[in-house]
């Protein structure tokens, strides 16, 4: 492994298992999966259901990826209706609050894309991963300085996770700062 | 002698012949003719397709046209995989030319990314090239670049002109004097038989003791099922295939990189079995 790495491989699996060590507990439902094949090394949400104004439920899938181009983690997402019709870039960008539509419109890297999963190789929706060691770094650095433990995966994943529709509890934040 | 730029050129103008036949369940108005086409490996189906669009659209009712896709003996063809990685994984060994199915209905979305523009094969094309910038140079030379050097490449590639294009590219196939070759190599490599569609990992184009590394050393580290022998004679039961070649495992991995990569700049490896003729 690489000592320069700002946030490595290893470190990435560190802080997805004290995730996971929460996630268990409160039983909302994520699961660390591995890939017989390789390193890389999935994350997985089974469901999370939400109900929208209409009378339709949609279910999304949330998974967590390591990615070792840009060394961040990367959140892919699908969504579909209960009788399986998924929903088109359209209807995901509809789902998208108001207050975080212009920051994604202001740049073709920040946006949400339609991608293959690199493992399973089935269309998922993305956020670009590319800017995502702009908005880490001061929320890392500033840890530091107030002596706060901090879980990365913990953090990225409550500021990327609300513009796609995924909410994490309170206890997230609890949880990590107890780990030493 | 070749000069290595040949290769650069070689690359770029590879051409695959290819029939497109309609779907026999389309409805159409009149008998479909197939339409042959010569397709450029370095480029993308949805991109270099509107001719065979129009082609089909003219024997057809607007109403029973929905979005295209390609199928090539029941596969969906992924318009964002490099048209030369498509031939050389799934169509290498059949007799040319190749063989695809066009479709106007039953789009398969639990395989296929859809295409709606061109400004999504733009976004996918830069996406790529990006990212390999931050395996080459931390993203440097990218970030480095005007919006007007992305759309130079862009336009290069979308209507094929090799000095437009390499005008740009050829900053980002640079590295510093003091260095032997980029940080990480841009790869992905491909095989039908396994469950995940392509393996990409870090991987350094020179050792710690300075040599340079080879094709073969890359696969040894990261698939060496590829070139495993297998049988009494040690024969490999698999090719390596780069733009319909199968190049030397000694080559080393960084000139491979900056020679034979596509335009997105990665080098994109297909495993495919030995043909058995």
């Amino acid at each position: 492994m690489e000592e320069d790495e700002f946030f490595g491989e290893k470190t990435f699996q560190h802080y997805c298992a004290e995730f996971i060590k929460h996630s268990q507990q409160i039983g909302d439902g994520w699961e660390w999966r591995t890939s017989k094949e390789a390193l890389e090394l999935p994350l997985d949400d089974s469901e999370v259901t939400e109900a929208t104004a209409a009378t339709e439920v949609i279910k999304y899938e949330y998974h967590v990826l390591y990615s070792c181009s840009y060394q961040v983690p990367v959140l892919y997402f699908r969504a579909s209706f209960l009788d399986g019709r998924p929903l088109s870039l359209k209807d995901i960008w509809e789902g998208v609050h108001e207050c975080y539509k212009t920051r994604l419109q202001q740049g073709p890297w920040d946006t949400i894309t339609q991608q293959e999963h690199p493992i399973l190789g089935q269309p998922f929706f993305v956020l670009h991963p590319c800017k995502t060691n702009e908005f880490m770094t001061p929320v890392l650095k500033n840890s530091r300085k107030i002596n706060r433990n901090v879980n990365y995966i913990t953090s990225w994943l409550s500021i990327v996770g609300p513009v796609v529709g995924l909410n994490l509890p309170l206890s997230y934040a609890r949880a990590a700062s107890q780990n030493e | 002698m070749t000069d290595d730029k040949d290769v650069l050129r070689d690359v770029w103008f590879g051409r695959i012949p290819t029939c497109f036949t309609l779907y026999q369940d389309e409805i159409t108005e009149r008998e479909a003719e197939p339409y042959y086409l010569l397709l450029p490996r370095v480029s993308y189906l949805t991109l270099v397709t509107d001719k065979v669009k129009k082609h089909f659209q003219k024997v057809m009712r607007q109403e029973d046209i929905s979005e295209i896709w390609f199928e090539h003996e029941g596969t969906p063809l992924k318009w964002h995989y490099p048209i030369g990685l498509l031939f050389d994984l799934l169509a290498s060994s059949s007799a040319l030319p190749w063989n695809i199915t066009v479709h106007f209905k039953g789009f398969p979305e639990k395989d296929l990314l859809h295409c709606p523009s061109k400004d999504t094969i733009e976004a996918h094309f830069m996406s790529c090239v990006k990212e390999a910038d931050a395996l080459k140079h931390k993203s440097q030379v990218i970030n480095e670049m005007q919006k007007k050097d992305h759309k130079q490449l862009w336009m290069g590639l979308h209507n094929d002109r090799f000095d437009q294009f390499w005008a740009i590219n050829r900053k980002l196939m640079e590295y510093p004097a003091e260095e032997s070759g980029f940080r990480y190599i841009p790869f992905r490599i491909y095989q039908t038989t396994t469950e995940r569609p392509f393996i990409q990992k870090l991987f350094r184009p020179v050792a710690t003791d300075g040599q340079l590394h080879t094709l073969g050393d890359l696969l040894k580290e990261v698939c060496p099922s590829a070139i495993a022998p297998e049988g009494i004679d040690g024969e490999r039961k698999n090719q390596v295939m780069i733009h319909g070649i199968e190049p030397m495992l000694e080559t080393p991995l960084q000139w491979l990189s900056e020679h034979l990569s596509y335009p997105d700049n990665f080098l994109h490896i297909s495993i495919i079995p030995q043909p058995t003729d």
